[in-house]
């Protein structure tokens, strides 16, 4: 079997948690515009946080994780549609949160 | 040196624009197709297994040096944008920052399913996850064009 059932797992886990991380700000760390460095609380007068590394963070660990410890016989038994169904939920799900900007 | 490096994003994306759509639209070809001399046809005619890896390679570059760039975007262009009362093209950068990172996390996934030899029990995920990843490219590709229309090069 040539297709990888944890890349698929790791990627389907990832997705579901970068969703849930931008919707919950679970940022695994901060980047401070005012002083361009990385860290997890700052002063005021470090600027504006930038999330997003954080939450991109978040899920490539996250995701590892759960590819990691879920059990070989549980990664086979993936049905191959969740590879693209739970991603496009994901999508759908971030246009939706997004969506105020266009109202 | 900000501005060399958004002339190079802006190029690999154009080069990974055109490989995974050449990729999804041969994906989306029936086998059986007739033989024809029209562009179109011979557009989808392509080996779309050969295209697996480059794409995955250059979504990363890209979002290598899109990563790079971003906090010049958030201190240079973003208050521009709110300076402007422009939200939506605020909102269509916030949606590039999700679609980038789904795409980014789907790459594993994306990949493990143009490794040859293909099973065919991957086939529509195979297909899906290609335009997925396809649309994440045009929508980042428009909106960051979209973008440099806007606050122009002097990044």
């Amino acid at each position: 079997m040539r297709t990888h059932p944890r890349l698929m797992l790791f990627s389907l886990a990832a997705c579901a948690i970068y969703t849930l991380a931008y919707y919950f700000d679970w940022s695994l760390f901060r980047y401070y515009l005012g002083t361009g460095t990385f860290g997890l609380s700052a002063p005021a007068s470090a600027g504006a946080p930038i999330l997003w590394y954080g939450w991109l963070a978040t899920a490539v660990l996250g995701g590892a994780v759960v590819a990691g410890i879920t059990p070989r016989s549980w990664t086979t038994r993936l049905s191959p549609e969740l590879a693209w169904l739970i991603p496009a939920v994901a999508m759908l799900a971030a246009f939706m949160y997004e969506l105020r900007w266009f109202l | 040196m900000m501005t060399a490096l958004l002339i190079l994003h802006g190029l690999l994306a154009v080069a990974l624009l055109g490989a995974v759509t050449h990729q999804a639209l041969a994906a989306s070809a029936p086998r059986n197709e007739p033989r024809t001399r029209s562009f179109f046809t011979r557009f989808r005619k392509t080996d779309a297994g050969a295209y697996g890896t480059p794409v995955a390679i250059l979504f990363v570059l890209v979002m290598i040096a899109g990563a790079i760039l971003y906090p010049r975007y958030r201190l240079v262009v973003r208050p521009l944008l709110q300076t402007l009362d422009l939200r939506a093209a605020n909102g269509a950068f916030e949606l590039k920052e999700h679609f980038s990172a789904l795409g980014l996390l789907l790459l594993p996934a994306y990949w493990s399913c143009w490794k040859q030899p293909l099973e065919p029990a991957y086939d529509g995920a195979r297909l899906w996850l290609t335009w997925i990843i396809a649309l994440t490219v045009w929508w980042n590709f428009v909106v960051g064009q979209l973008l440099v229309s806007i606050k122009g090069l002097g990044v």
